[in-house]
């Protein structure tokens, strides 16, 4: 399967990217995870304001067949949500990238170094399935 | 173990189809999109691979006493040419398989069952076969299947076929594609008119590629599970399985008491429903199975057996078995998603009206 992994983003093993502006990171799922959930029908994100933790669960996303947990990649606090996915989630199956999910400002940026590159993404991506 | 495939699984392949495996098989879950290919049911024409599915033959003088002593429909009395839908139960009524009957021309009938009960429900056969003069044999290896299904559905197959009357639905006719014969019924599960079509699987093949030639859209077992949810059709390991009887289900329709004698009568007979299977409407979320089905106390009153987004709809809908006894008369029902109630609508009526005929 081939799929988009754009060079300047970070990437989780559970598919979300993570685009790092200094101490803001914005956080969508990446076009091998949309592929795979197929018509995406509903998003349920975290509110502004709320903290998360590096690799637990943040929200899910759903599919006509599936639900699917989504991970934060970073820890911090939630400062916006996308309000363009609430009643079109579809949105994120026709361009995965350009449809953020959450901006989280994180505290502790080396946290960032444990991400996968787009160059180690794509291999994790080739061997596991 | 490892999975089987069907004989279409290379053209699967080469259209991009997902493979996953679905009992014990590698199979298509979907092509391009899960809401297109329920739209070309609904709307148009689509056609899935069944193969997966097994099929028996039953064939001699005692063919339909056999069968009709297997199921809990009557078989015995329905006419030639007709196809009828059964449980298959056990002495004390649990289900262990739900299957379609086609009564081909007497003597010889043809049994299809679900793929992962193929061998579950053949050694069961065959216990019961002793004293019966007819032969029971397994081809589930020799035949592919496939299902055409949509309002398009029989002006896309008529021209294809040697011959093909404006059938019944639930009726069953021989014929042939390109000189093979091929059993065609007009079944399916989606609600809509359409036709499953019995061949071996150089035949099927070709009429696959027939179908793909006319631009029929290739549908996945995922838009197959919204289509037969939406039209309320249980499925075996959601609405039905090894623990509960054909009442649980919402099936008693088809158990007919007043036949001389059926494997579970004598149970089935003075049995009740413990459970009530139940449809429901979310305005808002989206149920699964295993989801807890609540009433306005917050107490658990059943599960959600099969649940999923309806393409037609729009809105979350389920199947849920809720405990008999525990039944509101308020009807309120609630279902929890993750640790959030969400309020569902009862509804008598199927989700959507398929259009068969």
């Amino acid at each position: 399967m081939t799929t988009k992994i754009p060079t300047n983003l970070k990437y989780t093993k559970e598919h979300e990217w993570a685009l790092v502006e200094e101490n803001t990171v914005t956080v969508g799922i990446t076009d091998f995870a949309q592929s795979a959930l197929g018509d995406i029908v509903f998003l349920e994100v975290p509110e502004v304001g709320t903290n998360l933790k590096a690799g637990s669960t943040f929200g899910v996303v759903e599919s006509i067949k599936s639900v699917s947990d989504l991970y934060s990649p970073v820890t911090g606090e939630v400062v916006g949500r996308n309000s363009d996915l609430e009643g079109s989630p579809e949105k994120i199956n026709e361009d995965a990238y350009g449809s953020w999910l959450i901006k989280v400002k994180v505290k502790d940026t080396s946290e960032l170094n444990n991400l996968l590159t787009a160059e180690q993404y794509q291999e994790f991506c080739n061997t596991s399935h | 173990m490892t999975t089987l495939r069907t004989h279409l699984y290379d053209e699967h392949v080469k259209l991009g189809g997902k493979i996953v495996p679905f009992a014990g098989w590698d199979m298509p879950v979907q092509y391009t999109s899960v809401k297109d290919e329920v739209l070309a049911v609904r709307q148009n024409v689509g056609v899935f691979d069944v193969s997966h599915m097994g099929e028996f033959f039953v064939e001699g003088d005692d063919a339909e006493a056999f069968v009709d002593h297997l199921v809990t429909n009557d078989i015995l009395n329905a006419p030639n040419g007709k196809a009828i839908y059964s449980p298959l139960c056990r002495d004390n009524g649990t289900v262990i398989d739900d299957l379609i009957v086609y009564k081909l021309k007497p003597g010889k009938v043809l049994i299809c069952v679900n793929a992962s009960n193929i061998d579950k429900d053949f050694n069961w056969m065959k216990s019961k076969h002793q004293g019966y003069s007819c032969s029971l044999t397994n081809c589930s290896n020799i035949f592919s299947l496939l299902a055409l299904q949509g309002p398009k559905a029989f002006e896309t197959l008529r021209p294809l076929l040697s011959e093909l009357p404006d059938m019944e639905y639930y009726s069953i006719f021989e014929t042939s594609f390109q000189g093979h014969p091929v059993i065609v019924a007009r079944t399916g599960y989606t609600g809509e008119d359409g036709f499953e079509i019995f061949g071996h699987h150089g035949t099927i093949k070709s009429l696959w590629q027939k179908f793909m030639e006319l631009k029929v859209t290739p549908c996945g077992l995922a838009a197959r599970d919204v289509l037969r949810l939406e039209v309320c059709y249980p499925l075996y390991g959601h609405e039905l399985n090894d623990e509960v009887n054909p009442y649980d289900a919402g099936l008693g329709w088809t158990v007919k008491l007043p036949k001389q004698s059926f494997i579970g009568k004598e149970t089935l007979v003075s049995k009740t429903a413990k459970y009530k299977l139940v449809k429901l409407i979310l305005d808002k979320g989206i149920p699964r199975e295993g989801y807890p089905v609540l009433n306005s106390k917050n107490e658990t009153i059943g599960v959600v057996t099969s649940g999923t987004m309806s393409v037609i709809l729009n809105k979350g809908v389920a199947l849920a078995r809720i405990e008999f006894d525990k039944t509101p008369s308020d009807d309120v029902f609630l279902v929890d998603i993750r640790q959030k109630p969400f309020s569902a609508q009862l509804t008598k009526k199927p989700f959507v009206t398929g259009g068969h005929k």
